[in-house]
């Protein structure tokens, strides 16, 4: 199912929007609740709707004066198996420092599993640029994230 | 370059969003009928149509018959009895007059035989 699927990645999506893990999870589910409901008529493309819908779902929530939640380490979106917050929390802040477009094609491609083929045609943007956006998008996150990969794969090698 | 970028993509999948919570049963369950519903409605409507398509074209294609040899009209009413000898002798003797109402009805549907011996033509057409 859809949201089996792609909730996950929906919700770090949303979080990029309402800079709050347990709005972004809200958005995500209502979103889902109306799409059951048949509120909502699924168009041919529905992982491509899906994320428009959540995208404008979040930014009405963040319209609608919700509060500013900032960051910290328990409202986290993203969980990593060795419990590295740290890092799970700089990632959630890199990816809501990234323009728009490069943040949904790294999204759909790394979480969402989606090709950049299929990533090209859920956001109707020519593949070239699809790549190029996540190229970029890449660079910036590596750049973020250097310092906490960097301890990892010291450990990991001192962990040989 | 392909190898360094496939390696933080393997970095980046080691973070895992957080999964949102389940949805409502009743939301799911509804869902469900809903398709099950729309799904038996479908086969319905399709099984009708086609059962009255199949009526329709039994219909058409009998009027069809019916227009390009009008001698296909079954008859219903009337079934051809085939006159045997032995009957109407039997009721020569006995009631002549019903012998006659016989073989005028039985003239209506069937023309005498005109090739035989003893047919009613030949003799006519020698007095």
């Amino acid at each position: 199912m859809l949201y089996d699927k792609h909730g996950p990645a929906l919700v770090a999506y949303a979080c990029s929007f309402v800079a709050d893990a347990a709005a972004a999870e809200d958005v995500v589910h209502e979103v889902f609740l109306r799409l059951l409901s048949a509120e909502i008529r699924t168009p041919d493309v529905p992982v491509a709707y899906v994320y428009r819908a959540v995208r404008n779902a979040a930014l009405n929530a963040r319209r609608s004066g919700q509060r500013n939640v900032q960051l910290d380490a328990n409202n986290s979106v993203f969980e990593r198996r060795d419990g590295n917050r740290e890092a799970a929390l700089a990632l959630q802040h890199a990816l809501a420092e990234l323009p728009e477009e490069q943040r949904e094609v790294v999204v759909m491609r790394v979480w969402s599993g989606m090709t950049l083929e299929e990533v090209a045609a859920a956001t109707a943007a020519p593949l070239n640029t699809v790549a190029s956006r996540y190229r970029y998008a890449l660079e910036k996150l590596r750049e973020r994230l250097r310092p906490y990969e960097r301890t990892e794969n010291r450990a990991r090698e001192n962990g040989k | 370059m392909e190898n360094k970028r496939d390696k933080f993509e393997e970095y980046l999948s080691e973070f895992q969003p957080r999964r949102p919570r389940a949805l409502p049963e009743p939301a799911v369950g509804r869902q469900v009928w809903m398709r099950r519903l729309a799904a038996a409605a479908t086969i319905a409507i399709a099984l009708a149509s086609s059962l009255w398509f199949v009526g329709k074209k039994n219909e058409w294609s009998g009027k069809e018959l019916v227009a390009r040899n009008p001698a296909a009209i079954p008859e219903t009413n009337s079934e051809p009895q085939p006159l045997s000898l032995l009957p109407l002798t039997q009721l020569a003797f006995e009631n002549p007059a019903q012998l006659d109402v016989e073989l005028a009805r039985a003239s209506r549907r069937e023309l005498p035989d005109f090739r035989g011996s003893e047919s009613t033509l030949r003799v006519l057409a020698k007095e």
